[in-house]
């Protein structure tokens, strides 16, 4: 395996890592803040700040 | 091993497409977390239900105690009906200005203006309500929003929270106390005035309109 191929792998999982804490927090009803589905999008693609209209589900409490 | 890395780039860009379309409200048709599930895996068979987002969401029920069975006495003078459905109102969230219906109606009728902003000549000068909110607010603490709705928009607030309202062809305020099926639910000083008794459905709602409506939050 070429250092290029190590480093693409070490980044998917970075990346997966990432979306598994975004789910958490979509069950868990976080949509935005601190630990949010907004929050975690953004570490995967810090290009999307500014960029989005969120419009969240409505949590029952 | 490239291909597949590349086939991993793509579905992890796919992946993180489907949180933006969740966050964005957008989860059936295109773009939509339904369109990148089925990129992610053709073929594959789904039953989306969907949430309902904030921006479809109604108003957020008010944080007043609100009993929507208090009695409401027909009023004892044609004009005092505005009166009577803003007592109401402060008596069905708890604040009450005394155990005298007749007394606190006419409470009412003072701190609303008597004659400059109600009399017996036109009733309630100010036909959307305002002096009825300064009234709500003053003594009861209720904050309230007005405006002049539709029937669907009428029944998405009074399912949530209450108020009070007058149909310009109705000539006549009433509490709105919440829905009942299809139809709004009213206490009404005026019995069958109009052919209105406790209930108002859309059809009554539209001849009897416009409609200026009050409402609390």
């Amino acid at each position: 395996m070429s250092d290029d191929q190590e480093a693409r792998i070490t980044t998917l999982q970075t990346q997966q890592s990432i979306m598994t804490r975004a789910l958490v927090a979509a069950l868990e009803g976080r949509w935005q803040g601190e630990d949010s589905v907004e929050a975690w999008l953004y570490a995967l693609s810090p290009d999307l700040q500014g960029q989005l209209q969120p419009d969240p589900p409505v949590i029952a409490s | 091993m490239s291909a597949e890395l590349d086939t991993l780039d793509q579905q992890q860009a796919l992946l993180t497409d489907g949180l933006r379309q969740m966050l964005e409200g957008r989860w059936v048709s295109f773009p939509s977390l339904q369109a990148d599930i089925e990129a992610l895996s053709p073929g594959i068979e789904l039953a989306p239900q969907p949430p309902v987002l904030t921006s479809e969401a109604g108003p957020e029920p008010p944080a007043y105690a609100w009993n929507p069975d208090a009695d409401m006495p027909g009023q004892v003078y044609d004009w005092t009906c505005s009166c009577c459905a803003t007592e109401y109102v402060e008596r069905g969230a708890g604040a009450p200005r005394g155990d005298d219906v007749y007394a606190n109606r006419e409470a009412v009728v003072y701190d609303v203006g008597y004659p400059h902003n109600v009399n017996s000549a036109y009733g309630l000068m100010d036909g959307s309500g305002a002096e009825l909110q300064r009234v709500l607010a003053d003594h009861a603490g209720i904050e309230t929003k007005q405006g002049w709705l539709s029937y669907d928009q009428a029944y998405a607030i009074y399912s949530v929270t209450f108020g009070l309202g007058s149909g310009g062809a109705y000539y006549h305020w009433v509490v709105f106390a919440g829905v009942d099926g299809s139809s709004l639910v009213i206490r009404n000083s005026a019995w069958g005035y109009k052919g209105i008794y406790d209930r108002i459905g859309r059809d009554d709602f539209n001849r009897l309109g416009p409609w200026s409506c009050i409402w609390a939050y």
